[in-house]
C-alpha cells in the first residue's frame, strides 16, 4: 500500500494483523475469496498510507489511526427508523445481516451466502496500492447485502441499508445491480453506538435508462473511525445522484469513485459535511468521463466547528475519447473556528480538447455584510449566524427532488445545529 | 469549447521545430571532468576562487544531498538521470570570471548579438551610436528589451558569468549587481548573512544539488530606500555538450527598496538532453518591492521529443519586511520538461505576494509548473493567474498550493488557473492544494469561463461585438493584466506568446 518501505509496524497496523489471524476460521469464503483475503492482509502488512501517498495526502491514516478495537460478537445492534417512514429496511447488524424486508421487484442475498460458496470473490480485492479502503474491507468482510433490481422496476419507497454498529469491528459490503429503466432511491445508513472500527464498500451498476438516487448518511459516534467507499458505474442515459452526509465520526474517510460507463451518462454528487469536536473527516471523489457526451456537477459544502479537521480531494479525469464532457465542481468551507482547518485539492486531469470542465473552491467565514443584513432587522448574533450556516448547507439539500427525503434531512441538519451550533 | 484557429496558428508559430535559438557556439572551453564528487567541488570552489567557508557549505550540501532521494510526485516522465555523467563546470577558455568587455572573447560577444542581446553599453555610452540607430552587430535580429540598450545585462555562459553591464551607473545609486562568484569574494557578509536562507540547503533533491555545484548566477543588493534605476536581467546560455547548469540568484532589496529583474535562457539543439538546476531566492524587507520575470525559451527538444533541457528550478521569495512585496511573472515555452514553482513566504504583516505565468508546450513537452503563497502573517494578500496551453504531445501542468496558518489573519488569496488544449493527444492537468487553518483567511480558487460575468459579456455584445469577439475582448483584456506585470520592453518579447487568445479555455 505504502510504496515507501515502513521497516516498523504500528500498534494500529499489528492490531489488524492479529485480527485476521484470529478471524481467519469464522471468516465466509471459498478458496478463491480467502485468496483474496491473503493479498488484502499482505497489502497492508506494507503499512497503512502515510500523507506520502498522494490520495491520503491530508489523511495520513498511519499516524491517525491509533486505535483498533478486536472483534466482539456478543455485542448487539439495533436497527434506527428509518429515514423515511415506511420504507422497507435491509439491516447488517454489528457485522451480520438481519432479517430483511421484502420488496417487490428486488432480490435481496446476504453477502455471507456469496462469499461461502465463492461467486463473490471477483468483485473483492483492491483498486490500486492506494486503495487501503479496497483492502481492508477484502481481508475483513463477512456480510452485507446484494440487492438485484428488475428491469423497469418503479420503487415508490427507498430502499434503507443500515450498517448498524454496536462496537468492535464491522465490515461491510452492499452491491446493487440496477436493471434498465429503473427508477429507485436507496438511502444507506451508517451509525451505531460504540468505538468501532467500519468498513463499509458499496458497489453500484446503474443499468440503461435507469435513474438512482442514492444517499449516504453517515452519523457514527464521535468515538468510531468510519471507512467508506463508495463504487459506480452508469449505464447509457442512466442518471445517478449521490448525496453524501457526514455529520459524525472521529476519524472519517469516504471515497466515490464513479464512472460513465455510458454515452448520455450523468453523475450528480451533493454533499455536506458537518464537523466539530475534535474530529478528521476526508471525502475523496475519483471521477472518470470515459465515454463522450456524459455530464457531472458535484456541490461540496462544508461547516468546520471546534478542532474539527475537514479535508476535501476531488479528481475528474476526462479520457482522451471523452469528448463534449461537461464537468463542473465546487467546494465550499465555512470555517467557523479558529482551531479548524480545511483543506482542499480539486483536480482536473484533462485529455479531450472538446470540453467544459470547471471547479471551483473557496475557503470563507461567514460573510459579515449578510450577517449585518440580518442583525439590522433585529435578529440576534447567534441566531443570525445560525441561519446562514444552515442556508449555506439546506441549499444543498434542497436541490434533491423528495420532497420527503428533503424533509427529512433537514430535521437531521436541525438535530446537528442543536446540539453543535 | 475548442480552440479557434487563430489561437492554434499562434501556438503553431512557436512549435518546437520553430526553435531559433538551437546554434551552437564553437568556443574552447576548460571543463571540469564529468562526475560528482567532493573533489569536483573542491575544484569548483578553486576555479571560483572561494573562501573556505563557501567550500565547507559547498561540501556540507553535498553530503545532504546524498542522502536524498529524486522526487517522483511532478507529472513527469523522463528516463533515469545519471548525475555521474555531468560536466559540472565548463567555462570558455581564458574566463575565470567577470572582466572588462574589452577582455571578452568575440566569439561570445557574436553569441550574444545572434541572441540579441547587446553587450555593449559601452558604445552607447560613449555616443559612438545613439540607441535608435542600429549596430553593425545588430544584423537581422528582431526587436527585443535588450535591444533598447538600457537593461543592466549579466551574461551567464555555462558555467561563468561572461560580463555585467552598467556596473559603474548602478554602484553610483548604491546597487550592487555582479555575478554570485564574485558577490562571495567581494561582498562575503551579505552572502552569508542571506544564501540558503529561503532556500535552504536541504529543501529539496535538486536545491540541495545546486548548493552543491552552483557555478555563477546573479547577485544583486539595493540599499535602503533606493529605487533601482533600470531593469536587471540575466541572460543564461548553455553551450557545452554534456553540461549541466546550475545557477544560484540571490536578490536583496532592503527596507523601502524595487527593483525589476529579469531572465532569459536558451541553448543549442542537441540530440542529449542537459540538466539545468538552478536555485533563486529573493528577501524584501519593509516596504521594499522585487519583481521578477522570467521568459524561459531552453531548447525543448526536437519534434520526436528527443533533446531538451531538464529544467528543475527552485525559485522562492521571502517577503519578510511588512508591507513588502513580490511578484513572479513567467512565460513557459522551451524545456523538454519543466519543474518549476516559484514561491512567496508571505511573513511579514501586509505582505503581498503574485504569481503571472503563461505556460505553452508543444511537441513532447512536458510541463509542471505552479506556485506556493505560504500566508504567514496577518493581513498577506496573494494573487494567482495561470495559463496553460498545451500542444502536440505534450503534458501541461498547473499544480499550487495555497495555505493559512493558525496566525495569518485576514490572509487573502485568489487563484485563476486555466488550460487550453489545442489536439487530442496531449494533456492537461490542474492539481490546486488549499490549507486554510485561519478562520478569517478568505480563500478562493477558480477558473476563467466562469470569470466571464454575463454583464460584461451583455456589455460588450450590445455594443454591436458578436459574441465570441466579445468573450476574446475581455479574456485579451484579462491576460494583458499579466502582461503588464512584465517590465514594459520585456513585453515585446512576450507579445507573440501573449497574443494567443483563451476562448475554449476548459478550467
Amino acid at each position: 500500500m505504502n510504496i515507501h518501505s515502513t521497516p516498523q509496524l504500528t500498534p494500529a497496523e499489528t492490531a489488524l494483523i492479529e485480527a485476521f489471524g484470529d478471524r481467519l476460521t469464522l471468516l465466509p469464503g471459498d478458496g478463491n475469496v480467502m485468496l483474496k483475503r491473503d493479498n488484502a492482509i499482505e497489502a497492508l502488512k506494507a503499512g497503512l498510507p502515510t500523507r506520502r501517498v498522494e490520495s491520503w495526502h491530508y489523511t495520513d491514516l498511519r499516524r491517525l489511526l491509533t486505535k483498533v478495537p478486536e472483534f466482539d460478537a456478543a455485542l448487539e445492534a439495533k436497527t434506527v427508523a428509518p429515514l423515511i417512514e415506511g420504507s422497507p429496511v435491509l439491516p447488517v447488524l454489528n457485522g451480520v445481516a438481519g432479517k430483511p424486508a421484502a420488496i417487490e421487484g428486488v432480490t435481496a442475498t446476504p453477502v455471507s451466502a456469496k462469499l461461502a460458496d465463492g461467486t463473490y470473490a471477483a468483485a473483492l480485492g483492491t483498486q490500486g496500492a492506494d486503495d487501503a479502503i479496497g483492502a481492508l474491507n477484502t481481508a475483513f468482510v463477512a456480510d452485507g447485502w446484494l440487492l438485484d433490481i428488475a428491469d423497469g422496476t418503479s420503487l415508490d419507497k427507498p430502499v434503507e441499508l443500515q450498517n448498524m454498529q454496536a462496537g468492535g469491528q464491522v465490515h461491510t459490503r452492499f452491491a446493487v445491480k440496477v436493471g434498465t429503466g429503473v427508477t429507485a432511491t436507496i438511502v444507506e445508513r451508517q451509525t451505531g453506538t460504540g468505538a468501532a472500527l467500519v468498513s463499509s464498500v458499496d458497489n453500484l451498476t446503474v443499468g440503461d435508462g435507469s435513474n438512482v438516487t442514492w444517499l449516504i448518511v453517515q452519523e457514527e459516534p464521535d468515538t468510531a473511525s468510519y471507512f467508506g467507499q463508495f463504487n459506480a458505474w452508469i449505464g447509457k442515459d442512466a442518471k445517478l445522484t449521490l448525496f453524501v452526509m457526514n455529520a459524525g465520526g472521529k476519524l472519517v474517510r469516504q471515497e466515490i469513485r464513479v464512472v460513465t460507463k455510458g454515452e448520455g451518462s450523468d453523475f450528480q454528487l451533493r454533499a455536506i459535511d458537518l464537523l466539530a469536536g475534535d474530529t478528521h473527516t476526508d471525502v475523496t471523489m475519483v471521477l472518470d468521463h470515459a465515454v463522450p457526451h456524459t455530464g457531472s456537477r458535484e456541490i461540496i459544502r462544508n461547516v468546520v466547528t471546534g478542532k474539527a479537521r475537514g479535508v476535501f480531494q476531488g479528481r475528474i479525469n476526462v479520457h482522451q475519447v471523452a469528448q463534449k464532457t461537461d464537468a463542473k465542481m465546487a467546494c465550499n468551507t465555512l470555517l467557523l473556528s479558529d482551531d479548524g482547518e480545511f483543506s482542499t485539492k480539486p483536480e482536473l486531469e484533462i485529455f479531450a480538447d472538446d470540453v467544459a470542465c470547471g471547479h471551483g473552491a473557496t475557503v470563507t467565514e461567514i460573510n459579515h455584510n449578510h450577517l449585518f443584513y440580518l442583525m439590522a432587522r433585529g435578529i440576534d448574533e447567534k441566531t443570525a449566524r445560525g441561519l446562514l450556516v444552515k442556508a449555506f448547507v439546506a441549499e444543498v439539500i434542497e436541490e434533491l427532488e423528495d420532497e420527503q427525503i428533503v424533509e427529512a434531512l433537514e430535521h437531521k441538519l436541525d438535530g446537528w445545529f442543536a446540539t453543535h451550533g | 469549447m475548442p480552440a479557434v484557429q487563430e489561437t492554434i496558428d499562434r501556438v503553431r508559430k512557436i512549435d518546437v521545430d520553430q526553435y531559433k535559438y538551437g546554434f551552437e557556439t564553437e568556443i574552447a572551453t576548460d571543463k571540469a571532468p564529468k562526475g560528482l564528487n567532493e573533489d569536483i567541488i573542491r575544484l569548483i570552489s578553486a576555479k571560483k576562487d572561494e573562501p573556505e567557508w563557501m567550500l565547507e557549505w559547498r561540501l556540507e550540501a553535498f553530503r545532504r544531498w546524498l542522502t536524498l532521494e529524486e522526487p517522483t510526485w511532478a507529472r513527469v516522465e523522463y528516463p533515469k538521470i545519471d548525475f555521474q555523467d555531468i560536466h559540472y563546470y565548463a567555462a570558455p577558455k581564458g574566463m575565470t570570471g567577470p572582466t572588462s568587455l574589452d577582455e571578452v572573447d568575440p566569439e561570445l560577444l557574436r553569441t550574444y548579438e545572434k541572441l540579441g542581446i547587446p553587450l555593449k553599453e559601452q558604445e552607447i555610452l560613449a555616443g559612438v551610436r545613439k540607441q535608435s540607430e542600429p549596430s553593425e552587430l545588430d544584423g537581422e535580429l528582431s526587436d527585443n528589451v535588450y535591444q533598447s540598450g538600457r537593461v543592466a545585462v549579466d551574461a551567464v555562459f555555462d558555467s561563468v558569468s561572461v560580463v555585467t553591464t552598467f556596473r559603474k551607473e548602478l554602484a553610483a545609486a548604491g546597487v550592487i549587481f555582479c555575478s554570485i562568484s564574485e558577490a562571495i569574494r567581494e561582498h562575503p557578509d551579505l552572502v552569508k548573512k542571506y544564501l540558503g536562507s529561503v532556500v535552504p540547503v536541504s529543501d529539496n533533491f535538486y536545491a540541495t544539488m545546486n548548493s552543491a555545484v552552483f557555478t555563477d548566477g546573479s547577485f544583486v543588493f539595493v540599499p535602503k530606500g533606493v529605487r533601482c534605476p533600470m531593469e536587471l536581467s540575466t541572460y543564461f546560455r548553455i553551450n557545452e555538450k554534456g553540461t549541466g547548469q546550475f545557477e544560484r540568484t540571490l536578490i536583496i532589496a532592503e527596507e523601502g527598496a524595487y527593483v525589476s529583474y529579469l531572465e532569459g535562457c536558451t541553448a543549442p539543439q542537441r540530440d542529449e538532453n542537459q540538466l539545468h538546476a538552478a536555485v533563486v531566492e529573493l528577501i524584501a524587507l519593509d516596504d521594499a518591492e522585487i519583481k521578477y520575470s522570467t521568459v524561459q525559451n531552453w531548447y525543448p527538444g526536437d519534434a520526436e521529443g528527443k533533446g531538451g533541457i531538464y529544467n528543475f528550478v527552485t525559485k522562492r521569495g521571502d517577503c519578510r519586511g511588512d508591507r513588502s512585496k513580490i511578484s513572479w511573472t513567467q512565460v513557459e515555452t522551451g524545456s523538454a520538461i519543466t519543474w518549476k514553482y516559484p514561491s512567496c513566504i508571505l511573513r511579514g504583516d501586509d505582505s503581498q505576494g503574485n504569481f503571472y505565468s503563461i505556460a505553452v508546450s508543444n511537441g513532447y513537452q512536458q510541463i509542471d509548473s505552479g506556485t506556493k503563497m505560504i500566508h504567514l502573517g496577518k493581513n498577506t494578500k496573494s494573487r494567482i493567474i495561470s495559463k496553460g496551453i498545451a500542444a502536440g504531445f505534450s503534458q501541461n501542468t498547473y499544480r499550487g498550493q495555497v495555505s493559512a496558518h493558525r496566525k495569518a489573519t485576514n490572509a487573502r488569496n485568489f487563484t485563476n488557473c486555466d488550460s487550453l488544449l489545442i489536439g487530442d493527444q496531449c494533456g492537461a492537468h490542474t492539481v490546486p492544494y488549499m490549507e486554510a487553518k485561519n478562520a478569517t483567511a478568505k480563500f478562493e480558487h477558480e477558473a476563467t469561463t466562469s470569470k466571464i460575468s454575463e454583464d460584461q459579456k451583455f456589455y460588450v455584445m450590445q455594443r454591436g461585438i458578436p459574441e465570441e469577439e466579445a468573450i476574446a475582448l475581455i479574456v485579451n483584456g484579462f491576460v494583458k493584466d499579466v502582461i503588464q506585470e512584465l517590465p514594459m520592453e520585456f513585453a515585446v518579447e512576450a507579445q507573440k506568446l501573449i497574443g494567443i487568445s483563451l476562448e475554449g479555455s476548459v478550467g
